[in-house]
């Protein structure tokens, strides 16, 4: 569904993200997983049409997204839940979710998908009219994922979903996800928190420095003493 | 005495209210401070007296299609003008100032022309002018006129903005343009509405201008100056604000110059901007952060 080729980015001379080749097939939970700095989130931004990548070739569904304006890949079914989540916390959540569905593709079923969102977060349904902006940060996130499923992708890219929330929460989002991953949509994400992601994910690339360091089935992974070592040591997730 | 002073301040306030909206929609959506917006309501009411002298146009026929050529020019401008601005300003607040330098010599190129094209005289048309009994007071029919038109346009926009997908959308790119790419809105497309929409707001006002006041083409710096107190007044980016904000200096002006004298109303005008900008510099009704 998605192939990456060879993507580089750089800023300046500082090399972000060095020849990285990946693939995600449809209907599958793919996982990036790595340290900060590793260049996840470059990763995803050019997927996302927020960065420009220096070299390489991003195809989706046999097209190239290359240079495509950001606004182009929701009509397209792609949905990112960037880092920092990119809600409108000046509006309410009902609005954050309509927003969600402004996309031609999402016009039809609306009401439906709202529904879906709210048995998904059922918090959000209780808070429909509070403004998105004076809620916790899970709570937010649960915003942000939820406003993405409103324009019904067929690619979900999450950067970083757990990341500044509470243990508890973090568990929360987790949940959540397992159960979209349950609808059958193609996932990509980007985590830090490797043992919770790898429990759901098919497949994970691992990422060091830049380049793409390992690859396998999830359940490989997890048992693979090197990556235990590096990723799921615990102590060692924080490098900077 | 004071019914007089509210009714006359109201109608004045309702003009002031008009074209402040344009002003608030331009900087609130397109992210552009425009320093030319007086001309722009300039060129309306010449049009529409230039209509009126030489062709028999009535002002009020006039109206509409002032409006519908104000917003066409304002897309073009933001096209070919704003465009460049924007694509190099990236995410920084550049375009604040670009813009700002940007429609400031944009107001003296328009002033060249106006110059040129209706010459240095005050200009005026009388049209509508009898006077119409409003609760004891006697109010000139244009002066109504123009009242309406700034209540008709004034509510259908906050009710459009609050009520509808487009208003959504609108709001959308006022609070947060970052996000906007994120559910597929093109900020860009949005942006160039609202300024069009603005410059539209601005013909309107000019027309409605044109129906009772006396102008000339180098007076286009009044009208920015107000709408911008209004604007600030009434919280920038703020719609029902700027109405409120346009409709209380209506009425402050209309009370200074009868309660104490009528040369002291810019006066009162600046005393109450500056009071705002130090106490409460997000404006009277409510903040935007």
């Amino acid at each position: 569904m998605l192939e990456i080729r060879d993507l580089t980015i750089a800023y300046g001379k500082h090399i972000a993200l060095d020849r990285a080749t990946l693939n995600v097939a449809q209907g599958t939970m793919v996982a990036i997983l790595g340290a900060n700095g590793a260049g996840k989130s470059s990763l995803l931004g050019a997927i996302g049409g927020r960065v420009q990548p220096t070299a390489g070739e991003i195809v989706y569904r046999g097209q190239s997204l290359l240079g495509r304006p950001a606004h182009l890949l929701v009509e397209q079914g792609i949905a990112l839940v960037p880092e920092g989540r990119g809600i409108f916390p000046g509006l309410s959540v009902l609005d954050n979710l309509r927003l969600g569905a402004i996309a031609k593709r999402a016009a039809t079923g609306a009401n439906a998908q709202m529904e879906e969102v709210f048995a998904l977060f059922p918090k959000l349904a209780q808070r429909r009219s509070q403004l998105a902006g004076t809620m916790s940060g899970g709570e937010q996130q649960m915003v942000a994922i939820g406003r993405a499923l409103m324009s019904k992708p067929d690619l979900l890219l999450l950067d970083e979903p757990s990341l500044g929330l509470a243990p508890i929460v973090v568990k929360e989002v987790f949940a959540a996800l397992s159960r979209i991953r349950e609808t059958g949509l193609t996932i990509l994400i980007v985590e830090q928190n490797a043992r919770a992601t790898l429990e759901l994910a098919d497949f994970a690339y691992l990422m060091e420095v830049g380049r793409i360091s390992g690859a396998g089935p999830a359940s490989q992974i997890k048992s693979d003493p090197a990556v235990v070592r590096a990723f799921l040591g615990g102590t060692l997730a924080k490098t900077r | 005495m004071l019914s007089t002073t509210l009714i006359l301040g109201l109608v004045l306030g309702g003009t002031y209210a008009l074209l402040a909206l344009g002003l608030t929609l331009q900087y609130g959506i397109a992210r552009i401070m425009n320093l030319a917006y007086g001309e722009f309501t300039l060129i309306a009411a010449f049009l529409v007296v230039a209509s009126f002298q030489h062709l028999g146009v009535p002002p009020l026929v006039a109206l509409p299609f002032v409006t519908i050529a104000g917003y066409g020019f304002g897309w073009l401008l933001y096209q070919v003008m704003m465009r460049p601005l924007v694509a190099r300003s990236g995410s920084s607040g550049r375009l604040e100032v670009d813009s700002i330098l940007a429609t400031f010599g944009l107001l003296f190129l328009i002033q060249g022309v106006l110059l040129v094209g209706f010459g240095a005289n005050f200009t005026s048309i009388s049209y509508l002018d009898r006077g119409i009994d409003v609760l004891g007071v006697s109010v000139a029919l244009n002066r109504l006129i123009a009242f309406a038109i700034c209540v008709l346009a004034g509510g259908a926009l906050v009710v459009a903005l609050q009520k509808t997908r487009w208003g959504l959308i609108m709001r959308a790119v006022a609070l947060t343009p970052g996000s906007a790419p994120l559910v597929g809105i093109d900020v860009n497309r949005v942006a160039r509405q609202g300024f069009a929409i603005g410059s539209a707001l601005a013909a309107t006002a000019g027309a409605s201008i044109s129906m009772y006041q006396t102008f000339s083409a180098t007076g286009g710096v009044v009208f920015t100056m107000k709408a911008l107190v209004i604007v600030i007044m009434g919280g920038v980016g703020n719609v029902p604000g700027a109405l409120a904000a346009g409709l209380a200096l209506g009425l402050l002006e209309t009370f200074v110059a009868t309660a104490i004298d009528p040369g002291l109303t810019l006066a009162a005008t600046f005393a109450i901007f500056l009071l705002v900008l130090l106490w409460r510099p997000q404006g009277l009704f409510g903040a935007r952060t």
